[in-house]
């Protein structure tokens, strides 16, 4: 398309002057093109890779070993307070083989994936504790219990999972999410001081 | 007898009537009728509840609504306790022989000269705490003011102070609420003591004129001469607030304990007997507390809505946000399109304040280009109404400042009907954009065409994480009209995706998919990870423009 427009510049003559609907095409074109100019990047300006939507939005914490050894979850805190948590790559139901077969959110009392959060407040959002289940995570070798992490309203579980449980083994840290949690700042910097951050974490974990 | 007594003013009438001519404008004539008329309407009443409501502090005005009585009397300046004190001393005198109501003449207020024509009553209305006597606090200054015209004196002064453009005026007055609970008492209280009588039946408490419907009575005409203009339905409200220090706090007592009582009629009354002694022992003139003079644009009258200039915006930088942003004492980003433009308008229209108002909005690192967004600004008390040769001044201003973050151009005038067209902008419009997109795997040719064979494709959108702490969790449903790829040169992962979509759609998330709770998303119809860059608003589909 750039090519095109400066191809019709070059033709540019003493007619269009003459001609005020040539002038107002004309007009229009440059108009065109300077927004061409102002959308299109130098592709030299552009990195090779660039960060995704969770590396640019995100701060990433983790948490090893949580509750049980090798329940290793991760905490993804955005900058307006709410925390997705999720599975960490270094998991134990990543290592069983055959993969995850199943996810249950009735866990605890009632099922996560029927609670229904509304408003700006957050009416019927439950109270979590750090400690409270999100849901069960299942193998052929066995279960998981994947919980809070932080304490705070859950807002809501990613029901994904039930259909799709190979999300997990495909994008845990992105469409495999488990659940959103919104917690209040005192209880953030409470649940903070017992997690890592991704260099610590890759370090514990040598990867 | 009353005749005869009457006569004997009428003679003195005109001597009275040249004095007050050459002191005052425009009363010679009507001095005379008031007073004719002051004594019609006096002797109408009956005279026993009148002076019982002049000794519990009535005042004469209130004592004219309390009865319903309408008219341009109110702003008869002989209106006064006294004076109806002494009319009412005539009448019962009236029987007497013609010498007594010749002695009776020199107390009568009505005789004296011009100068002391209205007399300033010394206490203040029990029912009105001196609103109708020209008397309020101003600045904790005492103000007495002897007459309607002097107070009309003083705010048409205001008026003109700041405004020279006036062809009409509107008149508002607000109380404080303890008014209202005065004159219900003293209602109940008349209705009780006279409630058998004659001239009570089939009288109803609504059918007294309202202290506020009576001070704009008294101070209408007046105003009218002194603007040298007619009142009524304008933009320009002239709104008088009185407001009572010690009203708020009586009033909750009162409703308190009306609550506290049985619903039985008397029950009712007793508690509002009681209530009365000590309204009645507590006098304090009000404050004036506001005299605000608002002007509207184009004869809306709509909360005296102000004046609107509507054209569209294009945001060129990346760090200008559209209103100012300030967390924590900080700024976030450069500057805001709002505080660009209205800050640029605002002066050269005189206005107090201004509201920016878009038919939409973009996060701070979008740019606005093309066509721009169509936006208000609102101008609150507006004095100088700009020309449109002005306004073009004013576009041209905003759009050669240094730092050109902003342009607008169209500039424009207009009336209410702007509203409609900006709730119509955000809601209804479509939106075009044009989005850098990164993708995990390198382009092909096919996606350029399935990409572009998507008309009118549905997508689920959950309230993205980002202002999910602010939002309702909803899943909307929002169109997306089209699509299409153009490739950049030397880069076979990142491309420009151009789309125009229904309005209220979530650009961003439509191309990451915010982890899947938006689908479907760019990724997942290009089979791969997608991430955006960087987004420009390309156009807003709004018919005017």
């Amino acid at each position: 398309m750039k090519d095109n427009s400066v191809d019709d510049t070059d033709k540019l003559d003493s007619s269009v002057q003459n001609n005020p609907t040539r002038q107002r095409q004309q007009h229009k074109e440059d108009e065109e093109d300077g927004l061409q100019r102002l959308l299109l990047p130098d592709a030299r300006d552009l990195p090779l890779i660039p960060p995704s939507a969770v590396e640019s939005n995100f701060v990433s914490y983790f948490a090893p070993d949580f509750i049980k050894p090798g329940h290793d979850q991760y905490v993804y805190r955005h900058a307006n307070g709410l925390c997705v948590i999720g599975l960490a790559p270094t998991h134990v139901a990543f290592k069983d083989s055959g993969g995850i077969t199943a996810v249950d959110f009735n866990v605890g009392r009632s099922d996560r994936s029927v609670i229904k959060v509304t408003g700006k407040r957050k009416k019927n959002a439950q109270q979590f504790e750090p400690n409270t289940a999100l849901c069960k995570v299942c193998t052929n070798d066995g279960s998981y219990i994947v919980r809070c992490c932080v304490k705070g309203s859950l807002l809501e579980v990613n029901d994904r999972l039930i259909k799709l449980p190979g999300l997990l083994h495909s994008s845990a840290d992105r469409e495999g999410y488990v659940a959103i949690i919104m917690p209040k700042p005192a209880d953030w910097l409470k649940a903070k001081g017992l997690l890592l951050g991704l260099e610590a974490y890759k370090k514990l974990r040598d990867c | 007898m009353a005749n005869d007594t009457k006569a004997v003013h009428v003679s003195m009438e005109p001597e009275v009537a040249h004095n007050i001519s050459a002191t005052e404008e425009g009363q010679d004539i009507s001095g005379y009728d008031d007073v004719r008329a002051l004594h019609d309407v006096v002797q109408g009443l009956p005279s026993h509840v009148v002076k019982d409501l002049l000794s519990i502090g009535v005042c004469a005005r209130c004592i004219f609504r309390l009865f319903g009585i309408r008219g341009d009397i109110y702003s008869c300046s002989l209106l006064s306790s006294s004076m109806l004190s002494s009319v009412l001393g005539e009448q019962r005198h009236a029987d007497e022989d013609m010498v007594d109501i010749g002695s009776e003449e020199h107390k009568n207020p009505i005789s004296l000269p011009a100068s002391e024509v209205s007399e300033v009553d010394a206490v203040l209305c029990t029912l009105c705490l001196g609103i109708l006597q020209f008397t309020y606090c101003d600045d904790k200054e005492l103000v007495v003011k002897k007459s309607a015209k002097d107070m009309a004196v003083a705010i048409s002064e205001l008026l003109k102070r700041e405004w020279h453009q006036i062809d009409s005026f509107s008149l508002e007055v607000s109380i404080p609420p303890i008014l209202l609970e005065n004159e219900s008492s003293v209602w109940l209280y008349m209705k009780r003591k006279y409630g058998s009588e004659l001239c009570f039946q089939g009288k109803l408490l609504p059918q007294c004129i309202s202290t506020v419907e009576a001070l704009i009575l008294c101070l209408a005409k007046p105003l009218e001469t002194l603007l040298d203009c007619k009142s009524g339905v304008s933009d320009i409200r002239i709104c008088l607030t009185f407001t009572h220090s010690k009203a708020s706090k009586m009033v909750h007592s009162i409703a308190v304990s009306k609550h506290g009582c049985k619903r039985t009629k008397t029950g009712i009354e007793n508690c509002i007997d009681s209530v009365d002694d000590s309204v009645v022992g507590d006098i304090e003139c009000s404050d004036l507390a506001d005299v605000t003079i608002q002007r509207s644009f184009g004869g809306s009258q709509d909360n005296g809505s102000p004046q609107s200039l509507k054209f569209p915006s294009e945001k060129y930088s990346r760090n200008v946000s559209q209103t100012r942003w300030i967390i924590d004492d900080e700024r976030k980003g450069e500057a805001s399109v709002e505080e660009i433009v209205g800050g640029n308008i605002l002066p050269m229209c005189q206005g107090d304040n201004y509201k920016f108002h878009a038919a939409g909005r973009e996060d701070i690192d979008v740019r606005m280009l093309g066509s721009g967004r169509p936006f208000l600004v609102e101008i609150q008390n507006a004095r100088h109404i700009p020309s449109e040769a002005f306004v073009k001044e004013i576009e041209t201003k905003i759009n050669n400042l240094e730092n050109k973050l902003v342009e607008v151009k169209n500039l424009k005038a207009v009336g209410s009907e702007g509203w409609d067209l900006m709730r119509e902008g955000e809601a209804e419009k479509q939106k075009q954009y044009a989005a850098l997109v990164w993708i995990s795997r390198p382009l092909k040719d096919e996606d350029l065409e399935s990409i572009a064979s998507f008309k009118d494709m549905k997508v689920l959108q959950r309230t993205p994480i980002r202002v999910l702490h602010r939002r309702s969790p909803l899943e909307r449903e929002k169109i997306i009209h089209w699509m299409k790829i153009e490739k950049i040169a030397g880069s076979n992962h990142y491309f420009l995706l151009h789309l125009c979509t229904q309005a209220g759609t979530y650009i961003k998330e439509f191309v990451h998919g915010d982890l899947g709770r938006t689908h479907p998303s760019v990724g997942s119809l290009l089979g791969c990870r997608a991430e955006i860059l960087q987004l420009d608003v390309t156009d807003v589909k709004m018919d005017c423009f």
